[in-house]
């Protein structure tokens, strides 16, 4: 019971993660709470949902769209709202106040698209096949979360630590003025920092969406929330830490759902937020950005 | 049925509830404080007052009364945690807070109601106790803008390494700002279940947050006139032109996005910063002004 507990859990977890990187990585380059990031999620969960019920296509290829999408979504965020803020030298409330009415406006398009239904994929979108060993249950639907992360996170992490990307990436963090002298373009980082973190998201989305069955307009805020305890767990910025905060919620969560409550469990992950805050504020792990950021500059 | 009665809910009881909301949120920015809190401590204010009038049969003062000192309190014991965290963090765990007081809500059935909330509340409280709310609001604003506290706020917003400098202490102005952001937001949160004959947990989450915050940039950040301005706008907006309404969040995180990029100090600030250069060039044209950006406005 306790490990297939620890088993599920794991595997919602691996979905948090996924989110949670594309989060963690805008903030290490561009030190701004995107607030957005749900929305991104939401919309590459619908994309890929419009894809299977009105254009009919086979679910890799509209895991493919949703991810795409939620990728292009997310630059034109930035291009539509965060580069104008970088332009105006505008400060990180001005950014978190920004993204967040980009949030709301994505929302609020995606109600009307969805006339605030809850949809679902259709019967036998995904095949139900559950195996069985050492007495643990897992469906191929939960196999198939586990890889997509391992994939995508394995590519994440060659494309940042083992390609010129990453250290671009770094550079930029450190100081976008200093990059340019070295010759690094700043939007071209910008662009495919948003794109990397949109499309993550996206792939999340879908894969919530067809976890859960249920799609809707709100689905981002809960993974919002869970984000911001994963990347505080994790450390603001860091990728591993990203990683492991995300595993590490997905089984506190079920643990709490499964031997406490199931209507508590937003109260207790948020009191552990708060203390991960108190008694930790910089996280488990380094950041992109060195020393980490507590007090004001 | 108490919906339909709220429906019809004059519109200038709404716009000065929000015009008081957004006060509360207005302090916290003020001090230099990234909180989004007040959505919770109005929660807080709100389920008090309407328990108190609703079960234990309290008079009106008294409930909105104890709403705000429960507010005070509430956001001066949350001040205490958060005095380590700064910017980001003081936003997320705000927001986190917020989340943490709606699903409590939701979970103390018994005395709150749950996801039905709270029905029937006789209203208690009209225009006029509204607007005697938003003057004393205003009116405590205006002396603490003008007295050693203001100054001592526009210090730590500018440039907190320098406020310590001056020796302004940070832990204790900074929960000041909680304090009085949490009194404004509990006792709004009061006279708003008092006023609109039911409430539910939802309505204190994201949309009460955004109304407020959406408020104090529109208008400005530092001027008091500001929260008033922006309230009004955004209550007045959807009437005006009825489309609008129907694209309320739309409208709101337009207004956000466009706001804070291109005026990013907010209607009043910006005209006030723009009268108070013109009237020094106009008398005084020799003195050549720079920039008038953090020029605390009052």
């Amino acid at each position: 019971m306790l490990v297939q507990q620890l088993l599920n859990g794991l595997i919602v977890g691996s979905v948090y993660a996924l989110f949670a990187l594309g989060f963690t990585l805008v903030f290490g380059v561009l030190n701004i709470l995107n607030l957005a990031h749900g929305a991104v999620f939401m919309w590459g969960a619908f994309v890929g949902l419009y894809a299977v019920t009105v254009a009919g296509l086979p679910l890799p290829l509209a895991f493919l769209l949703g991810t795409l999408a939620a990728g292009i979504l997310s630059v034109l965020v930035d291009l539509l709202v965060f580069r104008p803020m970088r332009k105006r030298n505008g400060d990180e409330f001005g950014a978190l106040v920004a993204s967040l009415g980009a949030n709301l406006v994505l929302i609020s398009l995606a109600q009307q698209v969805s006339n605030a239904r809850i949809m679902s994929f259709p019967f036998g979108t995904f095949p139900i096949v559950i195996f069985e060993f050492l007495g643990l249950r897992v469906s191929l639907l939960q196999l198939t979360m586990i890889g997509c992360l391992i994939v995508l996170v394995s590519a994440l992490l060659y494309y940042v630590y083992v390609m010129p990307f990453g250290r671009q990436v770094r550079a930029v963090a450190v100081s976008e003025r200093t990059a340019v002298l070295l010759g690094v373009n700043p939007t071209a980082v910008y662009v495919r920092t948003f794109f990397i973190a949109g499309a993550l998201a996206g792939a999340a989305g879908v894969i919530i969406g067809l976890a859960f069955n249920s799609v809707q307009f709100l689905m981002g805020e809960p993974m919002m929330l869970r984000a911001f305890v994963v990347i505080i767990l994790g450390g603001m910025g860091s990728i591993r830490g990203a990683i492991v905060a995300g595993l590490l919620l997905g089984v506190v969560q079920t643990t709490v759902v499964t031997y406490i409550s199931s209507q508590l469990s937003d109260a207790i992950i948020f009191a552990l937020l708060f203390i991960a805050l108190l008694v930790r504020p910089t996280g488990l792990f380094r950041g992109l950005r060195q020393p980490a950021r507590v007090a004001r500059s | 049925m108490n919906d339909l009665f709220a429906a019809y809910k004059p519109l200038f009881d709404i716009t000065l509830l929000s015009c008081g909301l957004a006060f509360s949120q207005y302090v916290v920015l003020r001090a230099g404080v990234e909180s989004f809190a007040t959505a919770a401590f109005a929660a807080i204010g709100a389920y008090f007052a309407a328990i108190l009038v609703t079960k234990w049969g309290a008079a009106a003062p008294v409930a909105v009364l104890a709403a705000c000192a429960l507010g005070a309190v509430a956001g001066g014991l949350l001040s205490i945690p958060l005095a380590r965290l700064r910017s980001v963090f003081q936003a997320i765990a705000t927001i986190a807070f917020v989340q943490i007081v709606v699903s409590l809500i939701l979970y103390a059935e018994p005395v709150t109601g749950g996801a039905l909330g709270i029905n029937g509340i006789p209203q208690l409280v009209g225009t006029l106790g509204l607007l005697l709310y938003l003057a004393i609001v205003v009116a405590l604003m205006t002396v603490i803008n003008r007295s050693g506290i203001g100054r001592a706020f526009d210090a730590l917003r500018q440039d907190e390494t320098v406020a310590v400098a001056l020796g302004i202490s940070v832990i204790k102005y900074h929960a000041l700002a909680f304090i009085l952001s949490g009194a404004i937001a509990g006792a709004g949160g009061g006279m708003l279940a008092l006023n609109t004959f039911s409430i539910h947990a939802e309505q204190f989450g994201f949309p009460l947050l955004v109304a407020a915050l959406a408020a104090v940039v529109l208008g400005g950040r530092t001027s008091v006139l500001g929260p008033i301005v922006g309230a009004a706008l955004l209550a007045i907006l959807p009437e005006i032109a009825r489309p609008l309404a129907e694209q309320r969040l739309l409208v709101y995180g337009l207004i956000l996005i466009v706001i804070i990029i291109y005026l990013p100090r907010g209607i009043v600030d910006t005209l006030a910063a723009r009268w108070i250069a013109w009237r020094a060039v106009r008398q005084t044209p020799s003195v050549v002004l720079g920039s008038a950006d953090d020029q605390p406005v009052h």
